[in-house]
């Protein structure tokens, strides 16, 4: 059975693998065969080219560190807000029915329309683009963990009342635990939607970060490096994200049945 | 222990739990309200198995919650060793079908729920949990999480927890219809054994009739809904009663099993 596994799990990765290439081979021949213009549309080489000088010139590194940390101070700000707030709405209903139209709204609003306001009031630095990654986060962490809060099962709650809990006893006990898997699948989706914040916020206007690299070579026609600098994003991303898998894990022993 | 210095305070003659003109009506500010328990009245004495057998949606969850305190009455009064209820009474042990065990706790961490409640010191709750954990054959598990655990040993990790706390009453609903019928058998001998042995006192839903005849000293057969106490047998069986296979053995045991099977005249609802 493991070993059967085990296969399937190695003939997934080939054919991934397999795929990206084939993608990569295709893209590489219809550009310079000039069947796709490659001015308009870069080449995998020339994305490789740029990758290798944006690392040699060391602005590899310091724009995904830069991008990288203010999408990871987002995502612990918006989450630990979010959180915060979301579990403890299901402190009282009563609250909970007077902000949910609040929370409605928030989650209604394009990002994108607040990232003017954010650098008006956080300068172009890094704490407005950290404003940017929070405020992508904030709303779903905050559903999220009130709908895990919500969901736990009645019954559970009347055995913990039966052995003499408190409200404050079934809140710790019982609600933040059990609304971990949620909170956590929050964080999967979060993760992504903080470096989207980030990257817009870089959009607007900085002067360094992934998003900046994107947006200085995209206006100056330089395809390739676009599409190199994205490549670094989307490690960022899988990098990021793998982190946050592992972290899952290593919280939550019980889900792992041997 | 709060619960039997209650007892003796309140004299051997009160029985630990009476409920008296109980009823229950959901919805009652509806337009239609459904009155599901109707007008019941007992008492459960000390070191005594009483079993509650009735149709299924009749109401017996419904009053096994009120009389914990976990829903309000409509009416009536529930007393605890002579004292009227106020919220769930601490010196309770209340179990369901389902085991409702927390699955990030290990098997100890689950019996130990109730005591970190009550604020018993690590050690004390560690050994005592262990302690229950070994009686009801679950030596080694103890570091296990429920997922890992078979039916039957989270049903006992599920008893062991509601015992933690040294209970004085027993109220369980269907505790054990999820098991096979040997575990079964064991598991209602050991419970049928403790509150036997330690003068505790149990109520017993159930839908299975052997289990109850087998276990009780007294079986109520509820009527439909709204609910109310059909027929009251008092069940006279050989032996010790705390061997749930000696029980099935003495001739009124089928006697009492199809006495009770006529009460509650199966019929589609
Ligand atoms: N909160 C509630 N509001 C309205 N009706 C309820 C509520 N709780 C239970 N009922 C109704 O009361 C009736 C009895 O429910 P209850 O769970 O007590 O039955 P039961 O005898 O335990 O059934 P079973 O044998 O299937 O466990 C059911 O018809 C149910 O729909
Ligand atoms: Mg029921």
């Amino acid at each position: 059975m493991r070993r059967y596994r085990l296969r399937e799990t190695a003939l997934i990765l080939v054919c991934q693998i397999g795929l990206l290439a084939g993608l990569l081979a295709a893209w590489e021949y219809a550009t310079s065969s000039s069947k796709l213009s490659a001015f308009l549309f870069g080449s995998p080489s020339a994305i490789f080219g740029f990758l290798v000088q944006m690392w040699n010139d060391g602005s590899l590194i310091h724009d995904t560190y830069v991008t990288g940390l203010e999408t990871v101070l987002g995502f612990l700000l918006g989450n630990v807000i979010g959180t915060v707030l979301g579990l403890s709405l299901w402190y009282s209903r009563f609250l909970a029915r007077v902000m949910q139209p609040f929370i409605i709204a928030l989650g209604s609003i394009p990002i994108i329309a607040l990232a003017p306001i954010m650098i008006i009031w956080f300068g172009t630095d890094l704490a407005s683009k950290v404003a940017m990654a929070t405020l992508s986060v904030v709303v779903v962490a905050l559903v999220t963990s009130y709908k895990g809060a919500m969901n736990v099962d009645q019954d559970q709650i009347n055995l913990m009342r039966t052995l003499g809990a408190a409200k404050r006893h079934i809140f710790t006990k019982l609600v933040v635990p059990s609304s971990l898997g949620d909170i956590f699948a929050g964080f999967k989706l979060t993760v992504g939607f903080a470096l989207i914040g980030a990257i817009i916020g870089e959009f607007m206007s900085s002067k360094e970060g992934l998003g900046h690299a994107i947006f200085k070579a995209g206006s100056l026609y330089v395809i390739p490096k676009v599409f190199a600098a994205l490549v670094a994003t989307i490690a960022l991303a899988l990098v990021l994200s793998f982190i946050v898998g592992r972290i899952e894990r290593l919280l939550t022993p019980w889900r792992q049945v041997p | 222990m709060p619960s039997s210095a209650l007892a003796v305070a309140a004299g051997h003659d009160v029985p630990p739990l009476r409920a008296e003109a109980l009823r229950k009506v959901f919805g009652e500010e509806d337009e239609n309200p459904v009155e599901v328990v109707g007008d019941i009245s007992f008492a459960l004495a000390e070191g005594e198995i009483v079993s509650i057998v009735g149709p299924s949606g009749c109401g017996k969850t419904t009053l096994l919650n009120l009389l914990c305190g976990l829903i309000p009455a409509t009416s009536g009064t529930v007393h605890w060793y002579g004292q009227p209820a106020a919220g769930t009474p601490k010196a309770v042990g209340y179990m369901l079908q389902k085991d409702l065990l927390l699955p990030w706790r290990t098997a100890l961490d689950n019996v130990t729920l109730g005591l970190e409640i009550r604020g018993v010191p690590d050690g004390v709750r560690r050994q005592r949990a262990h302690v229950l954990l070994d009686q009801l054959g679950l030596h080694g598990f103890a570091d296990h999480y429920p997922a890992t655990l078979s039916g039957g040993m989270r049903q006992r990790v599920a008893l062991a927890r509601t015992l933690a706390h040294d209970p004085h009453v027993l109220l369980l609903d269907e505790p054990f219809a999820a098991l096979d019928f040997q575990t079964k058998l064991l598991i209602e001998s050991d419970t049928a054994r403790l509150v036997r042995k330690e003068r505790r006192a149990m109520l017993l839903i159930t839908h299975d009739i052997e289990e109850a005849v087998s276990m009780s000293d007294r079986v109520l057969v509820l009527s439909h809904r709204p609910t109310q106490v059909k027929s009251v047998y008092t069940i006279e069986l050989e032996g010790d009663r705390m061997d749930m296979m000696a029980a099935r053995h003495d001739p009124r045991f089928g006697d009492y099993v199809a006495a009770i099977w006529g009460d509650l005249e199966i019929r589609p609802q």
